[in-house]
């Protein structure tokens, strides 16, 4: 069930553990033998990278560095895209580069309208096509940590928006390859991560309407740090019972766990879409990353024998 | 240094809360609003990406010009009795860029053609950081506003805590002219034309002549409105600097909260703007003082009323890892900031009837917790 496609685009709002599930994903996939790029968004100056961590490093670069065994790494930057695509279109030439390389272009190209998600994208593309010696894919499994907020919808819904300001030209031509990949549903997939909460849940909804708006294709929704009902029926209603009498331990977890029950079904309703649940794994029991990706390997062994 | 929420709201015009995703910061902020209309002020309460409930309790939707006030009635439902006022008011982009646009263009005819414009109609999705211009922008124009004793900003959802803190300067070097300058036809010296024409093959090449005249046209026109944005940046860069205005770090114990906190004081000292205190946002660090659920049994208890207890006594079990967790947090942030700083230790609820109601219990403790204390 779980990240059969070659492109999986990892989205969700802030806070629900979007990048630790990307990380999980790649090892998961790795495990499998995929050969696995990791990429988030970056900007160079910034040296900021939510990813890096995982793998006990401070920085990613736009260059792709091996991280674990079958997980390459790295930063998707408006800048390399921009040269990139400068140096497909343009001839060269001492002036070119020099204008190229100049800050004023530099600083523009990341002010104007759309360049900086033009680039990104770019980069994007050109990664998807590294070959290795045989002239095979370098990566046969990408994940991609999608940048929050209303960025995730910009990025990708370029290719289409894109193409309506731009209709002709060289840049059209990469954002008609960029459709060819990220709209179609063989190669690419889109999954909401969001938690077991009445507020993250309905804007996973929320993003999965404006997903379907969309041509993106879309795998389904990952619900991060699920809890497991231990109550039956009448335990659940007297546990309850005695909350409600008086405030002790524990509530919150119980709370939880109602709520867990309460999102699983609202996602399911709404949403109509495959739904992966992640278990909360616990600081005590041990690296929670190792932990998550343990789940989804067992998940998509399961559908394999399935 | 104002060590309660009292001294704190009645000694700002404006406060400004930040905070990562998901620590519950527009909730915080809007019942941060309430306190002070609670303690008599009238105040404005700018949210930015509020969730459905909370923006129908506020009575806020997007494409509203002009606040909206909260009814008497509501407002005596929540405990704010006259002067006391509140109103609400949520962040449009595009709607602060169109009345920025009739403001600062007299003629009409240039007006309809930036209208017109495919690029102008995205602007706000386009344009990286147009949300924070324009709140920088709405707030110029509402501090000016005497029908509000103080406004509380909710910054726009970002990964990093302060990016919101750095929008003036940011703003700057993205309306910097000479980047304009230099794109624009007809302007500068000879060899600025040179540059502009290398650029203009290079667009030309990539995008085609038709987007790119487009795109200049754009830049033309939208170059007024960003030299307006852009000196109203540069006072409120000042105004942020001044005694008038506090900002505030919102955190909650999943996030590296000490960390941030760090973070957030160097990032303030450098830009020479103050700090009116940390909110250390859901902890679970009161639970401490409740009891298990063994304890709790009633004598009289039958067989599914033991096995419920005896799986709550589990949960509760587990829950107080985060419960130890919470607890050396506060202590430790409590003992980093020794009494310099003021510390609002927040408890997580469990869930709320309505919005309004939990602002109203989040604003209780805002207004009973005294400096550096859990309640």
């Amino acid at each position: 069930m779980s990240f059969q496609q070659r492109i999986n685009l990892i989205t969700g709002k802030g806070g629900v553990g979007r990048t630790i599930v990307s990380v999980a994903a790649a090892r998961s996939l790795a495990q499998a033998q995929r050969r696995v790029l990791l990429v988030e968004t970056g900007q160079p100056e910034e040296g900021f990278s939510p990813l890096a961590k995982y793998f006990g490093r401070r920085t990613l670069s736009d260059q792709p560095v091996s991280v674990l065994p079958g997980i390459d790494a790295c930063q998707l930057w408006a800048n390399t895209g921009h040269e990139l695509f400068a140096r497909t279109v343009i001839p060269a030439g001492p002036l070119v580069s020099a204008a190229m390389r100049s800050k004023p272009l530099q600083r523009f190209m990341r002010a104007a309208p759309s360049f900086y998600e033009l680039g990104i994208l770019y980069h994007f593309l050109h990664l998807l096509q590294l070959q290795d010696k045989k002239l095979q894919p370098l990566y046969d499994a990408v994940v991609v940590d999608m940048p929050a907020t209303g960025h995730t919808l910009a990025l990708a819904t370029l290719p289409d928006a894109a193409l309506r300001v731009v209709p002709r030209g060289p840049v059209a031509t990469a954002m008609r390859r960029g459709q060819s990949f990220i709209y179609d549903p063989l190669q690419t997939a889109a999954w909401v991560v969001t938690v077991p909460e009445p507020l993250p849940v309905s804007e996973a909804i929320e993003l999965v309407d404006g997903l379907k708006r969309t041509n993106v294709p879309l795998g389904g929704v990952i619900l991060n740090r699920f809890l497991d009902d231990p109550f039956t029926d009448d335990e659940r209603a007297a546990a309850h019972q005695l909350l409600l009498a008086a405030p002790m331990r524990g509530r919150f977890a119980f709370e939880r766990i109602v709520m867990a029950g309460e999102s699983e079904r609202r996602l399911v309703e709404a949403t109509h879409l495959p739904l992966i649940k992640l278990r909360e794994v616990t600081a005590q029991s041990g690296d929670a990353c190792e932990g998550l990706a343990a789940q989804l390997t067992a998940l998509s062994s399961k559908a394999a024998l399935a | 240094m104002s060590h309660s929420i009292a001294d704190l709201v009645r000694s700002r015009r404006v406060l400004v809360c930040c905070g990562a995703g998901g620590v519950g910061k527009t909730t915080l902020a809007a019942s941060l609003a309430l306190s002070a209309a609670r303690l008599g002020l009238r105040v404005l309460a700018i949210t930015v990406d509020p969730s459905k409930r909370l923006a129908e309790a506020l009575g806020v939707s997007a494409h509203q010009m002009e606040p909206v006030a909260l009814s008497a009635v509501r407002l005596a439902a929540v405990g704010v009795k006259p002067p006391g006022a509140l109103s609400a008011w949520m962040l449009d982009p595009q709607l602060v860029c169109d009345q920025v646009v009739r403001a600062v263009t007299k003629d009409p005819e240039s007006q309809e053609r930036l209208r017109r414009n495919r690029l102008y109609q995205n602007v706000s999705t386009l344009v990286a950081g147009m949300h924070e211009y324009t709140a920088v922008e709405a707030l110029h124009g509402f501090v000016r506003d005497d029908r509000y004793d103080l406004v509380v900003l909710d910054t726009p959802p970002s990964r990093d805590a302060i990016r919101f803190l750095d929008t003036p300067s940011r703003a700057n070097a993205f309306l910097d002219p000479r980047i304009f300058s230099f794109f624009l036809p007809d302007k500068g010296s000879v060899f600025h034309r040179a540059g502009t024409a290398v650029i203009n093959k290079i667009l030309d090449l990539g995008v085609g002549k038709e987007s790119r005249v487009e795109l200049q046209d754009f830049l033309s026109l939208f170059q007024v409105i960003l030299a307006h944005l852009s000196r109203n940046q540069e006072e409120m860069q000042k105004f942020f600097a001044s005694e008038q205005v506090a900002f505030l770090l919102v955190t909650s114990p999943a996030q590296a909260a000490v960390d941030e906190a760090e973070h957030f004081e160097a990032r303030t000292r450098e830009l020479g703007v103050r700090i009116g205190g940390y909110v250390l946002n859901q902890s679970l660090a009161s639970s401490a003082q409740l009891p298990f659920p063994e304890k709790a049994v009633p004598p009289d208890a039958g067989s599914v009323t033991r096995s419920a207890v005896a799986k709550l006594q589990t949960l509760a079990q587990l829950e107080n890892h985060s419960v130890q967790r919470d607890a050396t947090l506060a202590l430790t942030l409590r003992e980093h900031f020794n009494g310099q700083v003021p510390l609002w230790v927040m408890p997580r609820f469990t869930r709320e009837q309505t919005a309004l109601d939990a602002l109203t219990r989040l604003s209780d403790l805002l207004l009973l917790v005294p400096f550096g204390s859990t309640p």
